[in-house]
């Protein structure tokens, strides 16, 4: 029964996708998500623990989680992983020192089965700050190229100043209705 | 005995899977070729509109079968601060399709430069090249034969590789069944040089 109701909800084009936030700390993932909810910039503190929010982009509805990013709560994102249609990765541009970091936070992330059908965003966020990296250098920093399974797109973006989000949500609704 | 099964199966069942890059200028039309490409070669596949595409910053993935065996495309983005990521996919890549938008005249050069810049690479030697010129859909566009003679400036360099130019529309769905069938022709003749991708069936 549910699986029919299911059905008929995918029909009205109303499913809702769960997408994931992830990222080192300090990287902005809660203020992205509440300009993405929003529309605005809100003070944040760290997160311990997660915000869940739904998002309506035109006619698709997103759960978002947006979880913790410290090194002591990396190890729980893997509670979060199943049936995850979409993962937005969080870097901060300026923060050249932890980079490395965030690389391998991404790729033993990406080893996990639940997201072998995952799409990928990245953000590379903070541009709005002078001398943060470029688009080219945050995406081989990353080792992005390494990434030979899942379908991924970066974006530079600026959550404090908001650009660059709508672009993404744009592609990110785009995959996401193909993708079912 | 297991042996013989297995061997079996794997020959029955088991597709040989190759990778093939989708390159090219910004805005030339590769996701739209690729999805349209996935659109002809996929029963029941419900591609995403041709109109929406917008510019990849990142990589498409699509998987096609065709004529027994796998076609695995990696369709990257072509903007200018994006083609330092190209070479990095090259050593793995197969064939390598390189999409040119006829319509654009301005940076037809531009784009042989960076088709040049490609091919010198060690990594790819010996991959066929497919030169699609795309956009043939258009009025007043630079004919096939124009950018045949244009990127043939580079013979040399293209050497002993299986090349050849197509014209396309990749909107439309024009001219592409063909240069896909070509394309593996080519990487089954040239799987001693390189050979495909071998997924253990467990």
């Amino acid at each position: 029964m549910g699986g029919l109701l299911s059905y008929f909800s995918g029909l009205f084009g109303s499913k809702e996708r769960r997408i994931l936030i992830l990222g080192l700390d300090g990287a902005g993932k809660t203020t992205i998500l509440y300009r993405l909810q929003v529309g605005e910039v809100v003070t944040t503190i760290p997160t311990i623990g997660f915000n869940v929010e739904t998002v309506q982009y035109k006619n698709l509805k997103f759960q978002v989680w947006d979880l913790g990013g410290q090194t002591s709560i990396r190890p729980y994102w893997r509670c979060y992983y199943s049936n995850t249609d979409a993962i937005i990765y969080v870097v901060d541009s300026m923060d050249r020192d932890r980079i490395g970091i965030s690389k391998q936070e991404l790729f033993s992330m990406l080893e996990e089965d639940e997201l072998k059908k995952a799409v990928l965003v990245v953000f590379a966020n903070k541009q709005d700050i002078e001398g943060a990296m470029t688009v080219s250098e945050v995406a081989n920093a990353l080792g992005l190229t390494n990434i030979k399974t899942n379908k991924y797109q970066i974006f530079k973006t600026s959550a404090i100043k908001g650009t660059g989000l709508d672009e993404a949500m744009e592609w990110l609704s785009n995959t996401l209705t193909q993708a079912k | 005995m297991y042996t013989l099964f297995s061997g079996l199966w794997k020959y029955m069942f088991q597709k040989d899977e190759y990778n093939v890059l989708i390159l090219g200028l910004d805005n030339a039309g590769k996701t739209t070729y690729l999805e349209q490409t996935k659109m002809k070669f996929t029963k029941n596949y419900q591609g995403m509109s041709l109109n929406k595409i917008t510019t990849t910053v990142g990589l498409n993935i699509g998987t096609i079968t065709i004529g027994g065996v796998k076609l695995k495309f990696w369709d990257l983005g072509g903007q200018e601060e994006l083609q330092s990521l190209w070479d990095k996919y090259y050593a793995e890549s197969h064939a390598v399709i390189y999409v040119v938008d006829s319509s654009d005249k301005e940076r037809i050069d531009e784009s042989k430069d960076a088709f040049d810049k490609m091919i010198v690479n060690d990594s790819l030697k010996d991959v066929p090249l497919l030169l699609l010129a795309n956009k043939q859909d258009l009025p007043e566009v630079v004919t096939v034969g124009t950018i045949k003679s244009v990127f043939y400036g580079s013979s040399d360099l293209i050497g002993q590789r299986d090349c050849r130019v197509n014209g396309v529309s990749a909107l439309k769905g024009d001219g592409i069944n063909d240069g896909i069938e070509w394309i593996v022709d080519c990487v089954k003749r040239n799987n001693f040089v390189r050979p495909p991708v071998q997924k253990d069936i467990t």
